[in-house]
């Protein structure tokens, strides 16, 4: 796997004439996009012209078809163009790429440019995520104050149906992307290899491969923004789908990029986790945050397949005329309702876990003490994940798909309480007579539990059919789930980025300004969806351009805390591109944490060990005898040992 | 997992610590019992007054039912609430760490704590079982009563982008865009819709269900209060979404009886139904 990246001393048969090299040293960002672009127009006029005309089909089906082969060709492209397939390629010529070409791949030597390349190394990876991350979220934040904007007072004073519609849409997919990958993405794939004392992923090259896909959608995506957005909210209930514009077009390409991109990432991860944890790390010294997101992922090659599956049917019914989800032709739209929170349920655990998981990770270096029981955190984060599969038709209660169902859906959803409640009970076990260290990291922690207690209280009344019933496809529902999503995951993952900033940029996260934009980010949120549960009780439903003037007090109110949450996050925003540029240089270790990620050197160096390390025990043994004097005892390679230890490892994860 | 496991003499993590117990064990329980119980309390007052006064006067009983369920779950949630709410206020003042730098000292070493977690286990569990079985007997009504007596008024609702199109079987012809019942008797909706996923509600009434195309979902209601009460799509169902809303208005008998008879006999002109011979529903 990674061996051939990491022995750098091994001498392999090393005949890197320099013409060979030459090619991929050529390739980036820019070729692939230029790639991407040619072909796509290619793909364009070559389908335009070669399928068959609108007036041979009953519906509009060509100009869907000819979206759907453009936006293809283009992410294809585009990997093509950026040098995704030279590996294989290569191989399959007979002629691999040499160690001097897996270095220059893996961004040795590159400084700022290895960003803008197929760069392997999973450090250059995560922080193309967090970048990408926090464009993404730039972006769905501005479509929420426009929507927000609109609501501001009754009548639709802003946007047209139209616009609105299409708004929606996209501000909900880009923000449900968004935050899919705003901790298994930037933290997964800098933090984790690390943490388990690995020198780079499983397969490097699918690393680089996951994030450059995802990279391709978003260009897809943002298509649909002159194509007619995606009219339809981001879960594109069929068959109102079926009739949209041709955003929607690049909308299913967009998930379908998306699911593979993630379906490579989660098999990389959990072979990574599995498989190349350091010599020593059993699964009950394995950090929480490795449960966290490894089981996100793993979740994930379940949930996003089903998203896919629907999506390519959704393109037969638009691009060819099938009619999988058009009941006048024999489909059915609960086909599709099925299919969707499939994924739409185990979705928001992959979301909460890892997010969740990061607060578990930074309690106990912020009060000093041991986590309040690894296992009940990892029972907890098990039943999560095995309950999660099984409450899907819980959004589908009044959908008459199934009745009968609605029981047993019920008894699922409210048993999921119980593993998330043990979540809770560890974080508060240890807080408990902790020291507790207020930076900005702890206070996520804080703002975590307050907001998700109302998030996850509300999401029992929701469970509840009766009270569903009533608040099913209300602004309650919206007001719930950010909530938690946001309250809850989006905020851990401030958190996470304020903890692990340091290491990532090797500089130091201004605490002051931070604290501000976070602060004023989360009294804005509270204000905003607190407004909105109340117009939601009310019954307004969700989606509506133009609510009826009777919730104009509380759309107000919103819309005012929403405009504070704006100017929160453009403070946090500020503080992490400020501190990223000027902030004073990070110590290795800056919280005292025990995990590995904090003992190798700030910046970490390509390889990020020198010496595999050794784990004896795990790394929440704050204030316990043994650990106390050095909290380095704990896993830091012995330069003594370097020899021996430097071949078992890799012994022990080829046996 | 034995396959990372490389030293088992090593694999034990430190347990509890087994000496005597020390000052850091005797808990703070006063100070967060107050502030818990003040908590609880606020909580319960707002659970009381606040979700019934936004969901406004109920129109039947099953809102009445869905808001008794939503204030008893809140009263449920609430010491819950108030419980982690109250550790971490106290945590954030009284544990603060107020020195400068980072912590020296650490804090307790407390790895798991059996008795806190398994009574946090089952009193979670127990009040999961609670919402589990109220929600398992509210849901059951609904259908004993469908074998009421009674038989039901039937109304076909037909949802179209972006209107609701309501017919009354009980006299061949009557439709209208704004729905008319009569107060104190059971209605039965049969839902449909002619194009996309519209979801039919009935605000105040808690009567909530899709529009699919090609499917017929039902749901019955019994109005109980006269009055003009809202009734929106909840499902987003294309361009006009937000104004896809009418009314329905909860009327005596004998008035319903009237309109009924003025909606059949004015309304056929156009379009003359054929006879249908299910007037009434008699199922």
């Amino acid at each position: 796997m990674s061996a051939t990246t990491v022995e750098t001393p091994d001498t392999s048969p090393a005949a890197p004439t320099p013409e060979m090299g030459g090619f991929i040293r050529r390739l980036n960002a820019v070729t692939g996009v230029v790639l991407g672009l040619v072909l796509a127009v290619v793909a364009w006029q070559v389908s335009s012209r070669l399928l068959p005309q609108p007036e041979e089909l009953s519906h509009n089906h060509h100009d869907d078809a000819v979206m759907i082969i453009t936006f293809s060709v283009w992410a294809i492209g585009f990997l093509i163009g950026i040098g995704a397939f030279v590996g294989p390629v290569r191989w399959l010529l007979g002629r691999d790429l040499t160690e001097a070409d897996e270095e220059f791949l893996a961004g040795k030597d590159q400084g700022v440019a290895r960003y803008f390349r197929f760069t392997t190394d999973h450090k250059v990876v995560g922080i193309q995520y967090l970048v990408l991350t926090m464009v993404l979220f730039g972006v769905g934040g501005l479509l929420a104050m426009l929507i927000r904007t609109n609501l501001i007072r009754p009548g639709s004073p802003f946007l047209n149906p139209t616009e609105y519609n299409a708004i929606v849409g996209l501000h909900g997919i880009i923000m449900i992307i968004a935050t899919i990958v705003m901790v298994t993405g930037p933290f997964g794939n800098f933090i984790v290899p690390i943490m388990i004392g690995a020198r780079d992923m499983a397969f490097p090259r699918l690393n680089a491969l996951s994030f450059w896909l995802l990279f391709s959608a978003v260009p897809v995506l943002l298509a649909a923004f002159p194509l007619g957005g995606i009219a339809t909210g981001w879960s594109a209930y069929a068959p109102l789908s079926d009739q949209s514009p041709l955003g929607m077009d690049a909308f299913l390409v967009t998930i379908v990029i998306f699911a593979v991109s993630s379906g490579v990432a989660g098999a990389n991860m959990t072979t990574t986790v599995v498989r190349m944890r350091a010599r020593g790390m059993s699964w009950t010294r394995t950090p929480i945050f490795v449960f966290g997101t490894t089981t996100s992922v793993a979740l994930g090659l379940v949930a996003f397949p089903m998203f896919m599956v629907a999506m390519i049917l959704l393109a037969m019914d638009r691009g060819l005329g099938a009619t999988f989800y058009v009941a006048s032709g024999g489909g059915s739209p609960w086909l599709y309702a099925n299919l969707f929170w499939l994924m739409g349920h185990p979705e928001v655990y992959v979301i909460l876990l890892p997010a969740f998981a990061a607060l578990l990770e930074i309690t106990p270096v912020f009060t000093r003490k041991p986590l309040f029981s690894f296992t009940a955190a990892v029972v907890g984060i098990a039943g999560i994940v095995g309950l999660s599969l099984f409450v899907w038709a819980h959004h589908m209660y009044v959908a008459g798909w199934a009745p009968a169902l609605n029981g047993p859906f019920m008894v699922t959803t409210e048993m999921i309480s119980v593993p998330t409640g043990l979540l809770i009970l560890v974080l508060l076990g240890t807080l408990w007579r902790g020291v507790v260290w207020t930076r900005l990291p702890v206070l996520a922690v804080y703002f975590v539990l307050w907001n998700f207690i109302i998030g996850g209280v509300t999401g029992i009344y929701l469970s509840d059919v009766p009270v569903d019933q009533a608040e099913h496809g209300s602004m309650f529902v919206t007001a719930h789930f950010h909530y938690t999503l946001m309250g809850g995951a989006l905020t851990a993952t401030m958190g996470a980025v304020a903890f692990w900033f340091p290491k990532m940029t090797a500089r130091m996260l201004d605490e002051r300004v931070g604290k501000i934009g976070f602060w004023t980010a989360q009294i804005g949120f509270n204000i905003t969806f607190l407004g909105m549960f109340a117009v939601g009780l009310a019954g307004q439903p969700r989606r509506v351009a133009d609510p009826s003037s009777t919730f104009a007090a509380g759309n107000l109110v919103s819309s005012l805390g929403a405009y504070v949450i704006g100017i929160g996050m453009l403070i946090f925003l500020y503080a992490i591109v400020h501190s990223w540029r000027n902030g004073e240089p990070a110590p290795g270790n800056p919280w005292g944490g025990k995990t590995l990620e904090w003992q190798v050197p700030t910046p970490v160096p390509l390889e990020n060990f020198a010496v595999p390390p050794v784990v004896t025990s795990d790394f929440y043994s704050y204030g316990e005898p043994p650990e106390t004097p050095a909290p380095e005892s704990v896993s830091v390679p012995r330069p003594a040992d370097a020899a021996a230890p430097g071949e078992r490892p890799l012994e022990g994860s080829a046996s | 997992m034995s396959l990372t496991e490389a030293r088992p003499a090593d694999a034990e993590p430190p347990g509890e610590p087994s000496t005597s117990r020390p000052a850091w064990r005797r808990a703070p329980i006063f100070p967060i019992l107050l502030i818990w119980i003040v908590l609880t309390a606020l909580l319960v007052a707002f659970a009381l007054v606040v979700p019934a006064r936004l969901m406004g006067a109920a129109a039947s009983p099953t809102m009445r039912e869905i808001e008794t369920t939503f204030t008893s779950f809140s009263l449920a949630a609430a010491p819950v609430a108030a419980l982690v709410w109250a550790i971490l206020l106290y945590s954030l003042v009284a544990w603060r760490y107020r020195g400068g730098g980072r912590p020296t000292d650490p804090g307790p070493p407390v790895r798991g704590n059996n008795r806190v977690q398994v009574v946090w286990v089952v009193v979670s569990t127990a009040l999961c079982l609670f919402l589990l079985i109220w929600g398992l007997i509210v849901i059951q009504p609904s259908t004993s009563e469908a074998s009421s007596t009674q038989a039901p008024l039937v109304v076909d609702v037909t949802g179209q982008q972006w209107v609701w199109n309501f017919e009354y079987p009980a006299a061949p012809g009557a439709q209208s865009d704004e729905l008319y019942l009569p107060v104190n008797q059971r209605v039965l909706f049969r839902v449909t819709s002619k194009d996309v996923v519209h979801s039919f509600w009935i605000t105040q009434m808690g009567v909530k269900v899709d529009a699919n195309p090609g499917a017929t979902t039902t749901i019955s209601v019994t109005p109980d209060r006269l009055g003009t009460f809202d009734i929106r799509c909840a499902e987003l169902c294309g361009l006009y979404h937000s104004y896809m809303q009418t009314h329905v208005h909860v009327v005596r008998a004998e008035e319903f009886r009237s309109w009924l008879a003025t909606a059949a006999s004015q309304a056929p002109t156009g379009e003359v139904p054929s006879p249908s011979p299910s007037g009434t529903a008699t199922s």
